[in-house]
């Protein structure tokens, strides 16, 4: 089969390891978000990844490390003005998300970029992965694949109760902010192909996919990285044969897995209340 | 002592929250925490613990000493896939036969298979009591654990902490608001009003007139019904002060 993929300097393969790793890490990471109600962090995350890269282009470092270095400010700054207790966590997530979406979008513009490039911001190109992205790819998943295995029954425990987290020795402050962390760096690393006003659903569609047939935390982990992996591994070939936008259209796969597990849960449901009235 | 507390206060923003609380938990105690709302049982607790930092004054734990941790609620989302066999093993290591064993002792074992999530009230708090058992702590700590139960199911709740007080070598450290409920095992009551305004045998605080001050004739009498008394054998090997009530 013969198709046109436009991937900058990369081959179809290294493309689909790249896509590989990302599921893993997307996969349990986002099943984080779902649990700690973190989507309106990572939307507002995913927002300063502009003003990430137009850091990037003035300090002459590269996008992802100016998106990480702006990931950490992101949290460190609303960890700081949550402690303030003075606005409720989702006005403050809104004000930072616009501001350095603003403030992003502003300091491209003077930097000379062209209305391409933001475009290709906010809804991911598949051009843009080069062997350089690859590798942060590759790089920043593993990092998080190998965190979330060693930290996993704490994080799981803090998530369930706090509390209990913290009596049993777990630092809890800390691991959060090591969770906001991994998300910064998935969003580094993922925001060029997907896109900024995507990409929190590459998170919290397969983790919520995976939902509907989980019986533990861990099922529920490893099934979001397999519905990730059927996504991104199906929607990067597409989106570059039939020349579509690739967030959306791995978004879009996305969605359809989820309706459709949802009418398989669904009828599942109702089939077995069936059976018991019976 | 397991627990030796000195003075403790702890203060938020412009009021004080505990003033110079003095307690020491020794190895047999069963001490039950009341006071009225916002007396800083709670606190005392967190502080007791060592989830909270005192302010002044110190908390000293004995080495090594293992605390079961029985919160006040957990808040279990339904997002969260979780049966209760996986839940007691997170983050602890126990042998299937142990945890067999420990759940038996809860009447536990029923609900292993069970969504933490469609568990009730009282279950959930049996499961909580469960995990917090694991590793065989030498104190529980409780913080209002039986708060959300029906009073039928807070009878249980109370009968089952007395059994693992009678059975294993425990000290029990609770705050509880139904005092009525306890009277029967608690050894010691300590009714805290951000300073301890008095402590001793249930019969003693009942009579305390600070106790009546805060609580009222009500409390006293509803007290005064339920009387002391120790008709269930007790196992324990360290020795107990016999009661002259």
């Amino acid at each position: 089969m013969h198709m046109h993929l436009h991937l900058g300097d990369m081959n179809i393969t290294s493309a689909l390891i790249a896509g590989l790793a990302l599921s893993l890490a997307v996969g349990p990471l986002g099943c984080f978000v779902v649990w700690r109600r973190m989507a309106y962090f990572g939307d507002g995350l995913s927002h300063s990844a502009l003003l990430g890269v137009a850091m990037g282009l003035v300090f002459g470092i590269s996008d992802q490390l100016g998106m990480v270095l702006i990931g950490i400010l992101f949290a460190l700054s609303l960890m700081w003005l949550r402690a303030q207790r003075l606005l409720a966590t989702d006005t403050l997530l809104g004000l930072l998300a616009h501001a350095t979406l603003a403030f992003g979008i502003l300091a491209m513009t003077f930097l000379g970029a062209d209305e391409i490039d933001v475009h290709d911001y906010l809804l991911g190109s598949l051009e843009s992965i080069s062997s350089t992205l690859a590798i942060w790819v590759i790089g920043g998943s593993a990092a998080c694949v190998l965190v979330l295995m060693r930290l996993w029954p704490s994080l799981v425990l803090m998530t369930t109760s706090e509390e209990l987290a913290h009596a049993e020795g777990v630092p809890v402050a800390r691991y959060e902010f090591i969770l906001m962390m991994m998300m910064g760096l998935i969003v580094a690393v993922s925001v060029q192909i997907v896109g900024i006003l995507l990409i929190t659903s590459l998170l919290i569609i397969p983790a919520s996919t995976s939902r509907l047939f989980s019986n533990s935390p861990e099922t529920m982990g490893f099934g979001a990285a397999i519905a990730a992996a059927l996504c991104i591994l199906t929607g990067v070939p597409l989106a570059g044969a039939a020349e579509l936008p690739a967030g959306p259209t791995i978004v879009s796969l996305s969605v359809c897995l989820f309706i459709l597990t949802l009418i398989v849960a669904i009828s599942r449901r109702t089939f077995s209340r069936r059976k018991i009235s019976q | 002592m397991l627990i030796e507390a000195r003075d403790v206060s702890v203060f938020r923003s412009s009021y004080t929250v505990l003033d110079n609380v003095s307690l020491d938990v020794a190895a047999d105690d069963f001490i039950t925490l009341i006071g009225p709302n916002g007396a800083g049982k709670s606190m005392l607790l967190k502080t007791l613990l060592k989830l909270n930092r005192a302010d002044k004054g110190s908390v000293t734990h004995t080495p090594d000493l293992k605390i079961g941790y029985v919160p006040e609620k957990i808040a279990f989302d339904r997002t969260m896939p979780m049966q209760v066999g996986r839940f007691l093993r997170l983050h602890n290591k126990i042998s299937d036969d142990d945890l067999a064993a420990l759940c038996a002792e809860t009447g536990a074992s029923h609900l292993l298979a069970r969504p933490v999530a469609d568990l009730s009230g009282g279950e959930l708090q049996r499961v909580l009591l469960t995990r917090a058992l694991i590793g065989n702590p030498h104190i529980l700590m409780l913080d209002e654990p039986a708060q959300n139960l029906d009073v039928n199911g807070q009878l249980q709740f109370y009968k089952l902490l007395e059994d693992i007080y009678a059975d294993r070598e425990i000290a029990i450290l609770m705050v509880s608001h139904d005092l009525h409920l306890v009277m029967s095992s608690t050894r010691k009551v300590v009714c805290l009003y951000r300073h301890i305004c008095c402590s001793g045998t249930p019969e003693s605080v009942a009579k305390d007139p600070e106790f009546i001050s805060i609580f009222g004739d009500e409390m006293a009498r509803l007290m005064a019904v339920y009387p002391h008394s120790h008709t269930h054998d007790h196992t324990h090997d360290h020795a107990r002060k016999p009661d002259n009530s």
